[in-house]
Parts: C-alpha cells; structure tokens; sequence
C-alpha cells in the first residue's frame, strides 16, 4: 500500500513536474496573502503587515526548493538535471569531447582487447566436465641445471604411470598429423589426433554414437579404428547413422569407424579424425613424444596420485633427465591441466596485459591534463555558479558527472573498438595457434571494461578535482583569464610521464622488430626466389616399402620436371626455414673414432641442393648411382664439418659404421627440433638420399614430417599449382596436396610468433606514441591561448615570434626531455626480462634505443611547433583590444 | 513567544493532529498546532510545506483546492484513512517515550 502510493508520487513528480510546481506556487502564494490578511485584521498598517508576512514566511523561493527536496525521486531529479548539463557542456565543446572519447576508445579497447585474449587463454575453465578434477604431470629437476616444467613421456613412463597409478584415469596423445583420408572417390587431407585408449575418459567426452578405444585397440598391433569429429561425420559422411562398423581408408589403410564425437566437442588436439595410439616402448616409444592428460578417480586425491606417480616412475630404466646433469634429483607432481596448457602462453600474455595498462596510464595522463585545462578555462563559470549560490558539493559533482558521461560514452566506443581488434588479431592467425576455440568478449571481458573505464575516470578526475579545491573561484569572479600557479608543473610531470612509458614500449618493440628481422635476414644459404613447394602426407601404409616410396619418389620427380618452364625439381623430407627432424650419430674413423652426437636429419632426392642451389663446398652431391644397393653415403653441411671434425674437410669420413660422407654444403635456416635456441638458426644437419631410406624408418618418419616437393622456374608459369597437382596425381592419385608455398611463406609460418608479437607491441608503442603526441599538443597549444595576452605584450614591446615560440615550447621540450631520460632509465630494468624473446641482438641494442629515441624525439617536436606556430599569427595590437 | 525546538517526527504527529479536527488550509494547520501546543511551537512555512508535501505522498493526508474564510483559493488538506491509522500509531509511541523519559526523569 504504501510502496503503491510511493510509486505513483515517484511516477507523478517525474511526468507532472510542470503542473506541481504551478500548484505549489499558487499555494506559496495564497499562504503569504492569508497571513498579510490575518496581520492587518490584527491591526497592523498595510505595509508592515506584508513585511512581517514575507519574514514569517522566510523567502518564497526558498521554501519552494525545500518542497523539492522533500518530494519522492528528488535525487534523480537532481541527477537528470546534472546529467542534462552536463551532456549540454559537453557537446558545447566537442573538440575536447572528441579527444577524451577518442581517447579512451583506444587505450581502454587495447585493454578490452588483451584482456579478453587474457581471460579466454588464462582465466576461462576448460570446456570439460569438472576441469578441476584434470591435470597433466611436471617434472621437477634439481641439481646442477634446475627446471620445472611440463615434459612428454616416453612409452615406458606411459606404461608405468597407466599400469600403476590407479588414483588417476590417464590419457595419452601423440602429435597430430596429417594424413589422406579417402572416402569414396574424394580423397582429403585431414588432422589425425593419435590417443590412447580412455584419452575421452579423462576429457569426460561420450561419443553421439558408438564408443571409445577399448584397451585391446590401444596395443600394440591391434586392430586399426577410428573415431569422427562431428564436423568431418557431417561434411564427409553426411551424417550417416549407419556409419558405425564401415571401414574407411585412412592413410591408405582399412580403418573401422567406431564412434563418432559430439557437435563442438573440443580436445586439446583439434583433430579431425581420431586413431589408437598404440604407445608401446618401441619406435616412437623409445622417445618423449607422448603429452598426458589425467582426471583424478572419484575419492582420490591429488597428493595419493602423486605419490603413486612417483613410485610407478621410480622403477624406470631410462634415466633421461639425469643425461648431462649428473647427480639430479628428479621428482614429479601434477599441475591442473589449465595451468600446463597455458603456462608458456602466460609470460607473454601478462606482459601484453602490462603493456596495456602502461598505455592505458599514458590515457590518464592525458586526459587528466585536458580536464585540468578545461576546468581552468571555466573558472569564470564556476564562480559565477558559486556566487548564485552553489555549493562545492554541487560544482564537484558536475565535473564527476560530465566525467562519467565521457567514461561511459568512451567505454562504449571501446567495446567497438576491441571488436574490430580482435578480428584484425585473428585474421593473423594460423589455424590452430590459440589452444582455445575463441576469444569471446563475455560477461567478464565487459565488467573489466566498465571497471578500467570507471577507473580511468577516476583517475584522470581526480588531479582536475584536487586543483579545482585549490583555486580561489572568488577572487578569480573579477579576472579575465585566471593565473594559474603550480598547475603547470602538474601537467609537466604527467606529460614527462607518459613520455617516459612511450619510451620504454617503443625501445621494446623496437627490439623485436629488430629481432624479426634480423631472423627473416639470416643468409638463406640457398636461392629462395622461383621455388613452389607442395607439401604432401606420405603417413600412408603403402609407402612404408622402400622400394614404393623410390617409384613415388621418380615418378613425380619426373613428372614435375617435364612441366613446361621448370627448371628442375626434387624432394626432400625438409626445406630451409622448416621443422627439422634429428637423429644420433657416432662417428667412425680418424681420430674423432667413437664420438657421438645429435644431428638435424634431412632426406633428399638427388637434385635437391640444385633445385636449391645451396652450394657446394667440397666433394659432390647425390646422384641416381646412389641407389639402395650402392654404398650408404651423406651430405653434410659446414656446420656439422665444424661441430664433429673441427672444421676440417669431412668428405671421405665415415659415421654409423659404413656411411660415407661424399660432400659438403652451405648452411641453411632451419627451425630446430635439437637445440632450439632461436626460431631460426643454422645447425648441423646430416643429408642422407631418399632412395637409400630403410623400411624400419620410412614406418616412423612420415608421422611428423610432411615431405616437400619443390620446383623452380625461370619465370612466371600459368597454373603452376595445377600442373604440379596433376604431376604428383599422375604419379599416385590418391595423395592430396596439403598446401602450396613459396619460401617466403614457410619463413613466415615458422616465425609466426615473432610476428604476432612484433604486430602486438608495436601497435601498442605507436598508440602510445599517438597519445604522448596528444598530450604534448596539448599542453603547448593550452600554454599558447593562456598565455596570447601575454605574449602580445612581449610582441608589442619588440620580442620577435620566434622568441614567444620558443619561450612557450620550452615546457614541451622539458617535459620531453625529463620523460626521455626517466623512460631510459625504466627501459634499463624492464628491457632485461624481453632476453628470451628477442634474438641476434642484444637487449641494450644501442642502435635500437636511439632510433626508439629519434623517433620520439621527432614526434615530440612535431606536437610542440605545430601548437607553437599559432603564435606567428597574433596579432598584438588585436590581443591587447580583446582584453 | 518562546520557540521550542521540534523533536524529530514530532511534527508529522502535531500535523495529523491538527488535522484530525477536520480539514485545514497550510495556515490554519500551523495556527492550529500553535493553538494545541499553547504557543509552544511555531511551525514556519519551511518546515511546514516540506512536512505536508511528504506526508501527502506517504498517503496520510489529501490535497483539494477550496475556499478559505477570507473567499480566497487555498490548498485544503483532509485526513486520510491511512493517516489515522499514522495517527494512533505515533500516539501511542509518543505516550511510551513521554511515560518512560518521565519516568526516568522521576528515579534520581
């Protein structure tokens, strides 16, 4: 009842405003003419009856406002009405409008932006149910070389820990590859996930249809199934129910389909097809090239399970972690498997998020100096509101709510605006690259945008607040234009600052760029220009017979080569910039007899150093003579002559027993699987002929290395990718080509990352660039119009333009200047933690730091002379008038 | 005339009071309390609007417009149902402080 009756005075106040007030003042009215009337029949004189009335009365106006504020929704009222003049304000001066809005935009939807990459990669559970009850193992060494970190198993460990762990379900996973499916007459390249048996056990994922691996399909040379993703069931099978039982050629081997896997089903691997493992400790099982994931049993925990790991693990024989680091005291320990996937994603991750939120400072400098301005140019209204008597409380609360305003419309826009950052992001993508499926701006992307926004007004409202509290509005009622002491050196230091953090964003990805390129400049120790590559899967049973996989070899050798306009053509198991596989060595002869060591490891036809022209330096290279019967020889590069002979001449030695190496060659980039140092680098690398290639690893290879068959032109060839296409189906029709490539391209998936970090950062360096340039604008331009007066009266008594320009540019150059050397300062401590990204320059590139500087030092004086170059045009004798 | 200060509700209670005799313009409400109260308490138009305006919304009391006894337009003020029931309410607490606070002024 009496919230009904609330309400309807609410409604009734807020929609009848007009009506009431009319009403209240007849009332008003009627109330002072009753008690004039009732003071004269008391007998007082007409005259002194009305004043005695309007005393009693206490103001009209007066007691109309305190109505008001009796009245239901008065605060709202309020409010509206502030908003009302506040939105007035605003739009009175858009120039200011435009750049705050402008402003917050970008730095707060650079920091939507990262932040939603943050929480998608680091925040959000994994799509699995109960994730917290998953994990994956780390491995703890210490000893001399200390580390903590997630590591693959081989097949002994998989045994131990699936055998004897019972507090954990586990599922093991081989990398994924990419095989030809064929189905019908179509034949497809599609992303093969190897698991174990129970590997959606612990992913808690129930096939639509059908089932699982059993454990017998996970042995070793059991039988040979599959499962679908849903998306390949629909595509390829058109979702056909009955396709349980029907076999399907995978890898040119009949595959019985067992299950299929629900819509949008995720698994770490984002396969397309799922097949047994079958780990055993043989072949790949001889190495760590498994991953783990395990889901605690129900009633077990952690600290049992861990426990029961290092037990089952405690009786291995294969020691590998111990290699090179004698005395290591190894220990394992689960880690929840959100953790272990995002871990190497998580330094780089945080270190965009702070770079955001240095950009996002930079933001409130500005703005806080805008607003301060602004504040300082409506000094004359404000203390004309004050004088019709409005009280602190009141002005304040009109600069936070025009504040707000700004904020919310700047927040909005930077929603917008990390939208279309994302999608620009993704666009440069590879597939696969983020273990998650998107990168949604959910409900806690946009409470952290409405909570950095709202900080953000914080911030930047405050310095205008606290100096608005200072000024003397009174005093100030008289004067034109007020003087303002002391707020100079506020806006000085913020502008120093947000230099300060320019400089250190700037030298940071100035060091990455140089980074960048100084990896796409390595000498590519071959001719990149006029190669097209196709790469193929050959993970396919009929090619595990050497003498197969030789015919394949010519066929399409000479099938490429008979295409009009190439020159030559050849196959190898890698190119430059590419993945490379490795294998260990031991040497045979001279005095280096009995040495070991690991070695790059590159199959190739003959004609591949050709195809490439990679030089050769002494010996030859392979011919057809070197056939499977005829004598086992190799090609070395410079680098292996340096690293297993010394540096001398190696052609002639033997390695393995009876290997002969019959000729050295250049180095090449390549992307190391031994020694990852660098994305790119130059390593010792074994060349061995493809025709000499035994069965034993022909069966292993083509799980992890596609083959490339590469050709070059002369010049431009009409549809060299169909001809190719239709040369390797002459040669066998059932290999679909995964992709073309020319070189600049297998250089640019091999450095994706650099770049993806490189775009990154420096898109954050150049907006912080842009802001620093906003800020210097606009102080100088605000110390130009503050200070016109001033300086029409230096020009009137003789001082020249230049004298003024360089009088007011001086704040813009001292704030630069001190920002300059506090950032280079912050750049000396911060710059050490970017050593693990950044390669074949030194972190304190003295080159970079001065181009970092140069360029800002350019901007710089650019926002300070253009504000600067107003005055040329005063016009003294005008100014004086004005005033 | 001594002025005493109003305690907090009190005048809410006066007011319902004063209107509890039937209906009154502004004026006559505050000459009516003066009268009740012995000249006690002046209740000024800045406190009194405010009072009525709120109470109006509260639904204690209604508005109308009549004619005063000088034949001029003033704003009335009835008491409603609710308001009656406002009234008994506040007596009743008001007697319980009044009796307790002289109760506690009666120990020493």
């Amino acid at each position: 009842m009496r919230l009904f009756a609330k309400t309807r005075s609410f409604l009734r106040n807020l929609f009848l405003a007009r009506r009431l007030d009319a009403d209240l003042d007849e009332e008003v009215r009627a109330h002072l003419a009753m008690l004039v009337e009732e003071k004269i029949c008391a007998g007082m004189p007409p005259n002194e009856a009305r004043r005695a009335a309007r005393l009693e009365l206490g103001g009209m106006d007066q007691v109309k406002e305190q109505v008001h504020e009796a009245r239901t929704g008065h605060l709202l009222e309020t409010l509206f009405r502030d908003l009302r003049l506040a939105l007035r304000m605003l739009l009175k001066s858009p120039g200011f409008t435009l750049t705050v809005i402008l402003t917050l935009a970008l730095s707060v939807g650079a920091n939507t932006a990262v932040f939603s990459l943050l929480n998608a990669l680091l925040l959000k559970t994994l799509p699995y149910s109960h994730p917290e009850r998953m994990g994956t193992i780390y491995t703890r060494i210490t000893g001399t070389q200390q580390s903590e970190e997630r590591h693959n198993l081989n097949g002994e460990q998989w045994e131990l820990l699936r055998d004897q762990v019972p507090a954990l379900i586990s599922g093991l996973s081989g990398s994924a590859t990419g095989v030809n499916l064929r189905a019908g007459a179509s034949v497809q390249y599609v992303r093969n996930g190897r698991v174990s048996a129970h590997y959606f056990d612990v992913l808690a994922i129930q096939p639509i249809i059908g089932r699982t691996f059993s454990e017998d399909e996970d042995r070793a040379q059991g039988p040979k199934t599959v499962i679908l993703a849903y998306n390949l069931w629909r595509s390829c099978f058109a979702g056909d129910p009955n396709i349980l039982g029907r076999n399907i050629l995978l890898k040119s081997e009949p595959h019985t389909v067992v299950g299929v896997l629900p819509e949008g089903t995720e698994t770490p691997l984002h396969a397309d097809v799922y097949t047994p493992l079958q780990a055993g400790r043989g072949g790949e099982g001889a190495g760590t090239n498994f991953q783990v994931i395990t889901r605690l049993r129900e009633g077990g925990d952690w600290q049992e399970a861990d426990a029961q790991i290092n037990r089952a693990w405690s009786h291995r024989a294969i020691r590998y972690e111990s290699i090179g680091n004698p005395g290591a005291n190894v220990s394992y320990y689960s880690v929840p498997l959100q953790k272990g996937q995002t871990d190497s994603l998580r330094p780089p991750v945080l270190a965009l998020m702070i770079s955001a939120g240095l950009i996002l400072l930079i933001a409130c400098a500005n703005l806080a100096g805008l607003t301060l301005v602004r504040m300082l140019r409506r000094t004359t209204e404000v203390a004309t509101r004050m004088a019709l008597g409005a009280s602190s409380w009141q002005i304040q609360r009109q600069f936070w709510v025009e504040n707000l305003l700004v904020t919310l419309a700047g927040g909005a826009a930077a929603v917008g605006v990390a939208v279309v950052a994302l999608r620009l992001f993704f666009s440069l993508l590879p597939e696969h690259f983020l273990p998650v499926a998107g990168v949604p701006l959910d409900g806690r992307v946009l409470c952290f945008t409405l909570f950095v926004s709202v900080l953000t007004s914080l911030l930047f409202g405050m310095a205008p607040a606290f100096a608005a509290r200072k000024l003397e509005f009174r005093s100030s009622m008289t004067g034109r234009t007020v003087a303002v002491a002391g707020s100079p050196r506020l806006r000085l230091s913020l502008v120093a600052g947000e230099v300060a953090l320019t400089v250190v964003l700037l030298a940071g990805s100035g060091l990455l760029i140089r980074s960048l390129i100084h990896l796409e400049t390595l000498p590519p120790g071959s001719n990149p220009d006029g190669l097209m590559v196709a790469k193929v899967s050959l993970d396919d049973v009929r090619y595990h017979d050497p003498a197969a996989f030789r015919r394949l070899l010519d066929r399409g050798v000479a099938a490429m080569r008979r295409i009009p306009g190439v020159e030559s053509a050849a196959i190898g198991s890698n190119l430059p910039y590419e993945f490379t596989g490795n294998d260990w060595i031991t040497l045979s002869d001279g005095k280096e007899a009995g040495h070991e060591g690991g070695t790059d490891w590159v199959y190739v036809t003959p004609g591949y150093f050709e195809t490439l022209q990679i030089p050769l330096f002494a010996g030859r290279v392979f011919t057809e003579a070197d056939g499977p019967e005829a004598q086992r020889v190799a090609v070395v590069n410079r680098a292996f002559a340096r690293k297993f002979y010394g540096g001398g001449n190696p052609v002639g030695r033997y390695i393995n027993k009876e290997w002969e190496i019959v000729g050295e060659v250049g180095d090449v980039p390549l992307s190391s699987g031994l020694d990852p140092v660098a994305p790119l680098q130059t390593e010792e690398t074994l060349y061995v002929p493809a025709a000499q290639l035994e069965a034993r690893t022909l069966s292993i290879v083509h799980v992890w290395i596609q083959p490339d068959w590469v050709v070059r032109t002369g010049g431009q060839v009409a549809d060299l990718t169909g001809s190719m296409e239709r040369g390797l189906a002459s040669a066998d029709p059932n290999l679909p080509v995964s992709g073309f490539y020319r070189m600049k391209d297998l250089l640019a998936r091999t450095l994706v990352t650099q770049r993806i970090e490189v775009v990154l950062l420096s898109s954050l360096a150049a907006l912080a660039l842009l802001l620093c340039a906003v800020g210097i604008f606009g102080l100088v331009a605000n110390m130009v119009s503050q200070r016109t007066r001033e300086i029409g009266i230096r020009m009137a008594l003789g001082s020249s333009a230049g004298q003024a320009m360089m009088q007011v540019g001086r704040a813009g150059v001292i704030a630069s200047v001190l920002g300059l050397g506090l950032g280079l300062g912050i750049a000396a401590g911060a710059l050490r933690v970017m050593r693990s990204a950044v390669f074949g320059v030194s972190v304190y590139d003295p080159s970079t730091l001065a181009t970092a500087v140069v360029a800002l030092v350019l901007v710089v004086l650019a926002a300070t002379i253009l504000p600067a170059l107003r005055i040329a045009k005063i016009d003294p004798a005008r100014t004086l008038r004005v005033e | 005339m001594e002025q005493t200060m109003l305690l907090q509700g009190t005048l809410d209670l006066l007011i319902l009071k004063a209107l509890a005799a039937g209906e009154l313009h502004g004026l006559g409400v505050s000459r009516r309390i003066q009268q009740m109260t012995g000249g006690t308490f002046l209740v000024k138009p800045g406190s009194l609007f405010p009072a009525l305006h709120r109470m109006e919304e509260e639904g204690w009391i209604s508005a109308f417009w009549g004619m005063s006894e000088t034949n001029r337009r003033a704003k009335y003020y009835r008491m409603t149902k609710a308001g009656q029931k406002q009234l008994e309410t506040e007596a009743r607490r008001w007697g319980r402080i009044t009796w307790a606070i002289g109760r506690a002024l009666r120990m020493a």
